[in-house]
Formats: C-alpha cells, structure tokens, sequence
C-alpha cells in the first residue's frame, strides 16, 4: 500500500517520545509531525529529544504548533519573536522544514490586516536562512483568522515564497465549508493538509467546537463525517494537491491507550484514504522495491 | 481587486539602507597562513592584524579581506577547519545601527555583541548557512580598522589592484528550490533586485543574480543541478567574484605572479571573464568584465 505521503502526530499517542517513534514506525508509517512539546520535555533533555526523532529513521513531516503569534504589539511581539525563533532553532536541528502556525485566539493581538501580515512577514524571513517553510492555518475560534479562504487571502498579501497554508480538515467540516471554496486555492500554496473526524453530528456552540478540537477528534474513517472527509481529500486530488497528509487527531481518550493500539487505528484510516477514497492503483508485484531502489 | 499592488512592496525607498558597497569579505581557517599565501599571490598585501582576536586584514585597491583564524563562540557560525570557508561579509551601510534594527524587524537573526574594551561593536546577523553579515557605517576618512587592527610595520598600507581588480559579487551555493526563498530574504532585508535571465556576467551562467541597491555589487544563487537535487546539499557563500575593466590584462598579471587559471572546454578564459583553479579545498576567485557602475538595468 502507498502511503509515504500520509503521516502520524506525536500528540496523538501517549507516553514517551522513543515509544510513540517506534510505534509508528512499527505501523508502517514513514513520516511524522512533532508536538515540539515532545522533544523539550524529553527526559533526557532536548538533545536527548532531537537524537531520538533522527535516529528513529521517521521522515520529519514538520513541527507543531506555534500560537497567538501574528498580531502582537511592544513587548508581547518581542516575546513572541523569541518563541517563534525558538521553535525555528528546533525545526533546524530536526531537519524539520515545516512549521505549523496556528492563527491567533488571543484577545490581546490587534486584528488588522497590516499588522498580520507585517508579522507573517517577518516569520517567514526568519525562517529563511533555516531552510523553513511556515505552514499557517486558520483557527475557527481565532481572532485574526477563521478559516482557510481568509488565511488565503492573508498569505497573497503577505506574497512569501516559504509562507504557505496547513489546512485542517476538521475546521473545514466542522464550519461547514463548501469545497467549493478550494478552487481557489493555488495547490502549490497549500503546504499541509491535517486530518481527522469527531464523532457529533452537531456542535452546537463555540465552545463545544473548541472542546471538541482539542478532546474528541477521531481517525479518518472512523466518524460522524466520513463522507465529507473523503469529499474533501478527493477534492484536493482533483485540484492538484500533491503534498503531506497528517493526522492531527488530538483525543483524551487516545492518551490512555497504548500507543501500538492508537497507531493501529492510524493504519486502517491511512488504508481506507487510500484505497477506498483515493483509490489509487496498487503496485505491480516488485514496482515497490524498484521504485526504492531508483531512490523514490 | 481593487488595487493590484496588494501583492507587492513597493512603498519603500529603492536603497533603504544607503547601502554602499562591499567593506569586507572574510574567511575562516585555522591555517590563515596557507590561505594567505593564496591571497598574495591574487594581488592582496597583509596590512594590518586585530587587537584581541585571530583575525588580519588583506587589502589590493578597494578591497578588503579578513582571515578569521578564531575559534567560533557562537552557534551556527562557522568553526575555523583548515580548508578556508567564506565566513561573512560587510556591507557598507549609511547608519549601521539603523540598518542592524531595520534588518531585526524584517526577520533577520541578531548576532550577539562581542566586541571587547575599546572595541567597535560591529553590528551582525546570520546569512546563507553560518555565514554572518556585517553593517559597516564607517569607512571613508576613519574606518574599522582604525580602531579594532595594529598595522603592520613598514607596510603600503594601501597596496594598489592588479588590473583593476574589485569586489564585484559573490556566489551562494543554495538548496534545491530555494531560490525564492533567497530573493525574498536578500530584496526585504536589504533591497536587492533580481535581474532578467538575460543579463549574465563573466562566464559561469548559472543560477539568479541579484543586484545590490547601490548598484555595484552583485550576489548568484545558484541551485544544484540535475541528480545533486536530490541529495541533501548545504548552503553556503562559494566564491568571490572580482570585477576588472580588462579581463585579460587582469589574467596575465595574476598568471605572472603563478594563479592558474581553469582551461576546460567549458570553463576557460575569455574577455568576459576567468575562474581560477580551486586551492586549499575550495577557494577560488572569479573574474569577471566589469567597468565599475557601467551596469544599470532598464526601469
């Protein structure tokens, strides 16, 4: 089965780093995004953390999150400055090229679009010179940003060649988002696509939204919106997306678990993505092992 | 759309910076001798030496260049090994402070202060891989060097250029894909222009160029080719390019003094320019046909 393009989140499984690498690999996965969470609070510190996610032979999809970045004013944004090039350094020594910003929630940053862009900016230079590519998403609760049409339209006025869009498939299902609205997004814009499902039908206010974003989510396939999830992973196939799939599945439930038994579940979405939604064509006998060995 | 410049910057001034040249370009090996002896034989005369550091100062005409033979004490900058490494660069800038904090707000990374008592702190912040760039604001009557190096006895302290010679750019070995990311960081931090592919110097044709501000100094990206895409390559300053009015004449002044020069068929001297045969690793000088301030593109 190919799925080198879909990966694994460490804040999915529980336990320690070593353990949640290995599990995942032990799944079949090859790549995985990292809760920066989980390399600088390693036991061994966070050299300890980096060596871990090298040696575990896992492709880095990117690093995850940085929050309430754009937008802040005077010593705030001086503190934020250091918190994002904090994260950078990280990436830099996980061979990460991929960060994930999340828009602002905070009712402290100033919400006009010049100050948003002079900072998406100004993350987008620093990264640079680290070889970076920022990955910006839209927050159904933020402040600055709702969803992926105004994180658009946010990154054409910022016009950065590392600033690109995360989108997040439960936002789009959870707002109720026409696909429609993707034809407007230029692929090559797109950096990363997350996915997940929850288990309501509905979510009746902000604040069980949020709940569930953070608690409830669920694998592919395993939800109330299964339909719409493959309806939104085949629109992205049809308008040209070819990049990363992550599943952000963040679940109260899932940190109970051991991590072997969650990345089991992480396998039979990334399978039904696969072979049911996007059906792609099984390998000829022996394609597999030729295509490694051309160095696909 | 209302307005079509939404997509561009194009309120701020074309040289924000007052830039004004190149001030110096350095070198890191912990064997400054050999890599002197390279850059005598180029035409550069030993002039003057730091107070506190490892560091001596080279000069031929405009140019000036530093060999850093210190050990690194900050991050990603490079360690002296013995094959010398292009380390940094400085640009003469109208207010270095100013530029320092301009360039701090855009996103660029501050390096630490270290300058010693009665040292000039030198503003910095990290470029292509470890390398550093410098602001430098004083440099007409009174420079760095008047401050920070003891001069060498008994030495021109302004030894004249063979040819002509000047710093004309340098080249920046990059990552595939890179590219943009390049442009984008070198036109907001400091105001460069990409140029149209058809305007080429010299005769190494690869890659991006950029035009400084000022107009007289000139960076190429250049992105690896064919299958090297696909392997992981570091990015890094490669070469410096020297301009000349006349590049032959340039050619069998320094040929004289023992450089050689490539002869291959796709690399060899001609009028627009000359490649020098790698020394000590990896450093190699470029020439190139250059009548200083002669190249100003078209609005």
């Amino acid at each position: 089965m190919i799925f080198t393009d879909i990966g694994m989140d460490t804040a999915s499984l529980a336990g320690p780093l070593e353990g949640k690498l290995a599990a995942v690999r032990r799944a079949g996965f090859s790549q995985v995004m990292i809760a920066a969470g989980d390399v600088v609070g390693h036991s061994g510190g966070v050299a300890a953390g980096v060596r871990c996610v090298r040696d575990s032979g896992l492709a880095v999809t990117g690093v995850e999150a940085l929050r309430d970045f754009e937008g802040c004013n005077g010593r705030l944004r001086e503190y934020k400055v250091d918190v994002a090039k904090s994260m950078l350094e990280i990436c830099g020594e996980l061979g990460a090229r991929l960060l994930v910003v999340e828009a602002a929630t905070s009712v402290h940053v100033d919400v006009k679009a010049d100050a948003l862009v002079r900072d998406l900016r100004m993350l987008a230079v620093l990264a640079i010179p680290l070889g970076i590519r920022i990955a910006f998403k839209g927050v159904s609760r933020s402040r600055t940003v709702r969803n992926f049409v105004a994180a658009s339209e946010l990154l054409y006025r910022a016009n950065c060649s590392n600033l690109g869009l995360a989108l997040d498939a439960f936002d789009v299902l959870a707002a109720r988002i026409p696909l429609d609205d993707l034809d407007a997004i230029d692929p090559e814009q797109v950096f990363l696509v997350q996915l997940s499902d929850y288990m309501w039908n509905e979510m009746l206010t902000p604040e069980e939204q949020a709940a569930t974003a953070s608690h409830f989510r669920v694998f592919p396939g395993e939800g109330a919106h299964s339909n719409g999830l493959a309806a939104f992973v085949s629109k992205l196939d049809s308008i040209g997306y070819r990049g990363n799939f992550s599943f952000d599945v963040y679940n109260d439930d899932f940190q109970q678990m051991p991590p072997d038994t969650v990345v089991q579940r992480a396998r039979r979405a990334a399978e039904w993505l696969v072979e049911t939604v996007l059906r792609r064509a099984l390998p000829v006998p022996n394609m597999e092992r030729l295509r490694r060995t051309a160095g696909d | 759309m209302t307005n079509t410049l939404d997509g561009e910057s194009i309120s701020e001034p074309l040289n924000p910076l007052g830039i004004d040249g190149i001030e110096f370009i350095e070198f890191a090996t912990s064997k400054p001798q050999a890599l002197g002896s390279v850059l005598e034989t180029m035409g550069f005369r030993p002039i003057a030496r730091h107070r506190s550091r490892e560091v001596e100062l080279y000069r031929q005409g405009t140019m000036n260049i530093i060999v850093n033979s210190q050990a690194a004490d900050i991050p990603r900058t490079v360690q002296p090994v013995e094959r010398p490494v292009l380390s940094a660069f400085a640009i003469r800038v109208r207010d270095a402070d100013a530029a320092f904090n301009r360039a701090l707000d855009l996103g660029a990374w501050a390096i630490p202060a270290r300058a010693r008592a009665m040292e000039l702190n030198i503003p910095a912040i990290h470029g292509v891989g470890e390398s550093l760039i410098y602001f430098v604001d004083r440099y007409n009557d009174f420079s760095i060097y008047d401050i920070d190096f003891r001069a060498i006895p008994t030495v021109e302290p302004k030894p004249p250029a063979i040819g002509g010679l000047h710093f004309f750019g340098i080249v920046q070995y990059i990552g595939a894909d890179r590219t943009a990311d390049w442009v984008e960081f070198y036109s907001q931090v400091f105001g460069f222009t990409p140029l149209p592919d058809r305007v080429r110097f010299g005769i190494m044709p690869n890659g991006l160029l950029l035009q400084s501000p000022c107009k007289g100094f000139f960076l190429q990206l250049i992105e690896p080719e064919d299958t090297a895409r696909f392997a992981y390559s570091d990015e890094h300053l490669q070469r410096i390019g020297l301009g000349t009015p006349d590049v032959m004449v340039a050619v069998s002044a320094l040929e004289k003094r023992g450089v050689e020069f490539l002869q291959s068929q796709k690399v060899h001297t001609s009028e627009r320019g000359a490649l020098t045969k790698p020394c000590l690793g990896n450093v190699m000088f470029e020439l190139v046909h250059d009548v200083p301030g002669s190249y100003a593109p078209q609005a």
